[in-house]
């Protein structure tokens, strides 16, 4: 057979490595920055661009899409030629794809700390950037593809499957969520509201874990560790099956983060369900990964690369146990909003994501740049430093999360809640707070001696930007290939078939929320909110105050005592973005704004807690916004903005945007404004405290406003 | 990668991996990575298989049986009969309670632990007073006695911003918050008095 001979550039693999040390780097600096903001609450100095708030999406989409992303595309662009016998398609493409991709992070970065988002998580991006994403993932798409096409290989191998996987899923994934009317350049509403907005974007955000900090990563580990270690997969039939019930069940998954929540009981009971039944196919790829090391293990103990990849693997089996568990609604009652979430989703990055991410590059810095990694030593050190760091950045919280947990539900014997005060519960868990931090200072040195390892192996070696291969040209199909065989060697159908088996959960679960009307039952006291309250939940919205504070009352007696009563579906129709939350470092606050209820604070108390909160609770971690009291509401989008809501349905008056809205505006921002001089405050009306006053003074009102009798089911 | 060829019973050329003795699959090489031949581990179709019946199982019980635990509403229900029927029981036996000062160190350690806890949070630490008004000056909105203290902590001020705090506290502990307000701050100097309210007592 002729052998034909061929060309790899190896310069995209290069710059994706830089651009994934990099980002690791600037990633993990902000969630450390942010860990200790937690502990230090003024931290921030009172500078709006640093508060925890506008940072923690900055840390969350800088260490998912920049760090991790840039390590998927390393993987890529290194592993598919080689896998396909043929260069990337096209260099033209890969550049574009690259500087793509480094410029929506540095919008990113520049956005979030201005307090641009969608609110979103992980889909936070203002919707010209999220344009640009999708014009650049259909760059390295048409790239992939391409590639595969031209391949000199009949079949293409798993850790392509999961290429095409994440690639077809992401694209459709983040198009369906990101669905926004714009009201200006910089904001937009989506075209969901309330429940329905939050099952897309738990059906998003479930599957960003699944087919961006998963798949490519899965395809990452097939490449990788049969090549780090010599070894041949452990078992094909194996790959075949896992593949397919993973791409299949996972995106069903996505209601568990909403259990108890005012989804429908049926799409929570799919949640929970397709949930269970991953377990096993994700533990299909971590034994096949861990298998595949059968007869390696001695070289395990000393290459650390191979350590990496084991505690990689490990840490996605743990994960991938957690994440079914945590998804029974027994579990999840006491799991939800505490730090147990935040402990368990740093085992999937800090361990499986970062830990395949650095034994990658461990491996491939000295191949591609010719020489040794400069010190193995200091590999191994840093293998040490950051397992530790994991476990003293996760252990503590698991802790916090469940002390926290027991004491909301807490009740004393005559029938109160044994903890009435929430911060109560945030002050005993404090010192778990200083421990995440050190083990997060812990596993940034390591990234520091991975930094400088990396570097001094590439300053000793020489890059090789070309590699010679040769290989015959693509076979013609042999006949009787079982039907998968015959599948992998047509990509295009493949990509077809994984496509429609990613459809169907998604389509099962969204559609009926929008065409059957008894899930979101109409509850008629709830208006569209007013001009001002609008403005102010904008406000809300920008400054990220969704990251600490849920609006989403679980059907429990401890959090009806708590807060008031529980959420319902028809609440939430007028709400775009929906603001669930999922995480409680502070109170839940769908009931602020209702007079009878615990939680109530007159507008003067919350005036002053903006500007000192530590003034009003000396204990408090929550952040000072003094800007708020500073700055002037900006006005001038509200006619486009009622108008964008009036199109999406909400009932105000013909012709309410033009002149009408910004009266109502001036008239209840003067109302706030002469309550809170009766309270000794001086502040002209036009500041955003007053909006953001009047929105928190809303919540919840409406409910309590309606019919007692037919809308609260209890008292 | 340590291999060898090896011919089966049927003459069937194949090859083995030797650090295993597990059958290569042929034909299967991506870069010279090479694929074995297992079959499924036998525990890992189990657990499959029992998420599976576990998944059917708990999807009838929702849809087809609506079992009280897994609808939340009924469970959420169920949980407020519970209590229910346990508050009842225990208000039957219940002592009447008499709204009297306390003087005693412990109910005014008490009274100053939920004084920190929960009306610092608008009264300050020191009682001067920031939301709510000054609690250590001679001047009261609502009047000065026991009775008209634990009156206003017990049914609040709703339209003034005072909490009732008859469904947070209980009996006991109301009245200790307000005995330490009357025994321990009255006459004391804060750091930054409100402005007197009300009327001089």
């Amino acid at each position: 057979m002729e052998l034909q001979k061929f060309t790899y550039d190896n310069k995209l693999s290069r710059m994706f490595l830089y651009a994934t040390v990099l980002w690791g780097v600037v990633g993990m600096l902000v969630g450390l920055t942010i860990a200790f903001e937690l502990i230090f609450p003024n931290m921030s100095g009172g500078l709006e661009w640093l508060v925890f708030s506008r940072l923690r999406p900055l840390h969350t989409n800088g260490v998912i899409f920049a760090f991790v992303g840039n390590g998927i595309f390393l993987a890529v662009y290194y592993s598919t030629p080689r896998l396909l016998k043929t260069p990337m398609y096209s260099k033209t493409l890969g550049q574009i794809h690259f500087w793509g991709w480094q410029l929506i992070i540095v919008l990113a970065a520049i956005t979030f700390p201005l307090g641009l988002t969608q609110s979103k998580e992980y889909a936070e991006l203002i919707w010209p950037i999220d344009v640009l994403v999708v014009i650049i993932w259909v760059v390295f798409g048409l790239n992939l593809i391409m590639t595969i096409v031209k391949r000199r290989v009949k079949h293409i191998y798993v850790a392509i499957w999961f290429y095409i996987a994440t690639w077809v899923t992401i694209a459709v994934l983040y198009i369906v969520n990101n669905i926004q009317i714009p009201t200006s350049f910089l904001h937009s509403y989506p075209v969901y509201a309330g429940i329905q907005d939050a099952l897309v974007q738990w059906w998003y955000g479930h599957n960003a874990v699944a087919f961006f900090l998963t798949t490519p990563i899965l395809g990452m580990m097939y490449y990788f560790i049969p090549k780090a270690s010599n070894r041949p997969i452990y078992s094909y039939k194996l790959s075949i099956i896992h593949f397919w019930a993973l791409i299949f069940l996972y995106i069903w998954a996505g209601p568990h983060h909403l259990l108890y929540s005012s989804l429908p009981n049926w799409a929570q009971a799919l949640g929970v369900a397709f949930s269970i039944m991953l377990l096993a196919p994700s533990w299909g790829g971590m034994i096949n990964g861990l298998l595949t090391l059968r007869g390696a293990w001695d070289k395990v103990r000393e290459d650390p690369v191979l350590k990496m990849f084991v505690v990689g693997v490990t840490a996605y089996g743990m994960a991938t146990f957690e994440g079914p568990m945590l998804s029974l609604k027994t579990v999840n009652a006491l799991s939800h909003f505490t730090d147990w979430t935040i402990a368990h989703v740093h085992i999937g990055t800090l361990g499986w994501n970062s830990m395949m991410n650095f034994g990658m590059i461990y491996w491939l810095a000295p191949r591609l740049f010719k020489t040794k990694l400069w010190s193995t030593k200091l590999a191994n050190t840093h293998f040490w430093i950051a397992t530790t760091g994991m476990l003293f950045f996760a252990i503590p919280l698991y802790f916090a999360g469940f002390t926290q947990a027991l004491m909301w539900k807490q009740f004393t014997p005559e029938g109160y809640l044994a903890y009435p005060n929430f911060l109560e519960t945030v002050t005993q868990i404090l010192p778990m707070y200083y421990l995440r931090a050190f083990g997060g200072t812990l596993y940034f040195i390591g990234l520091i001696l991975f930094v400088i390892n990396v570097w001094k192996t590439i300053a000793a070696g020489k890059f090789v930007r070309y590699q010679e291969d040769e290989a015959p040209a693509k076979p013609a199909p042999k006949p009787n290939e079982a039907w998968h065989r015959k599948l992998e060697g047509k990509p295009l159908q493949f990509t077809v078939v994984a496509l429609v088996v990613i459809l169907i959960g998604g389509l099962v679960e969204i559609v009926p929320m929008y065409l059957v009307k008894s899930n979101v039952p109409t509850i008629p006291s709830i208006k569209p909110y007013s001009p001002l309250e609008l403005e102010g939940r904008d406000i809300y919205v920008s400054e990220g105050c969704y990251l600490c504070h849920s609006q989403m009352v679980r059907p429990f007696r401890s959090e009806v005592e708590r807060y008031g009563e529980y959420t319902k579906a028809g609440e939430t129709v007028y709400d775009r973005p929906f603001q669930f939350g999922s995480k409680r470092t502070g109170p839940d606050l769908a009931r602020e704004g209702v007079k009878s209820l615990p939680n109530y604070k007159p507008s003067s108390w919350h005036y002053n807690h903006m500007l000192n909160p530590q003034k009003l609770n000396p204990e408090s971690i929550m952040p000072p916004y003094p800007w708020l009291i500073e700055k002037d509401l900006d006005v001038s989008d509200l006619p486009a903005k009622i108008r964008v809501l009036t199109s999406l349905g909400a009932p105000y008056p013909v012709g309410y945007a033009d002149g009408q809205a910004m009266k109502d505006l001036q008239a209840q921002a003067a109302e706030i404004a002469a309550d809170l001089h009766n309270a000794g405050i001086e502040v002209e009306p036009d500041k955003q405290i007053i909006a953001l006053i009047a929105y928190l003074q809303h919540l919840g009102v409406d409910l309590y406003n309606g019919d007692s009798q037919t809308q609260l089911s209890n008292k | 990668m340590a291999s060898e060829n090896i011919k089966n019973k049927n003459n069937e050329d194949y090859e083995i991996d030797t650090l295993t003795n597990d059958r290569l699959i042929k034909d299967h090489s991506y870069d010279g990575i090479r694929e074995l031949d297992n079959d499924l581990p036998p525990w890992w179709k189990w657990l499959f298989y029992i998420t599976i019946v576990f998944a059917v199982v708990y999807l009838i019980r929702v849809f087809v049986f609506k079992s009280d635990d897994l609808i939340q509403e009924q469970e959420y229900a169920n949980e407020m009969e519970n209590v229910a029927t346990a508050k009842t029981a225990k208000s039957a036996g219940a002592a009447e309670f008499h709204v009297q000062l306390l003087t005693d160190d412990a109910s005014l350690a008490a009274g100053q632990e939920i004084w920190t806890k929960i009306c610092a949070a608008c009264h300050l630490a020191d009682g001067g007073g920031l939301v709510g008004p000054n609690m250590t000056d001679d001047y009261w909105i609502h009047g000065n006695t026991v009775e008209d203290l634990y009156n206003v902590v017990t049914n609040g001020v709703i339209e003034k911003g005072m909490l009732p705090y008859k469904n947070q506290l209980s009996d006991q502990k109301r009245l200790e918050a307000v005995s330490y307000i009357l025994v321990k701050l009255q006459g004391t100097t804060p750091a930054n008095p409100k402005a007197p309210q009300g009327k001089k007592y």
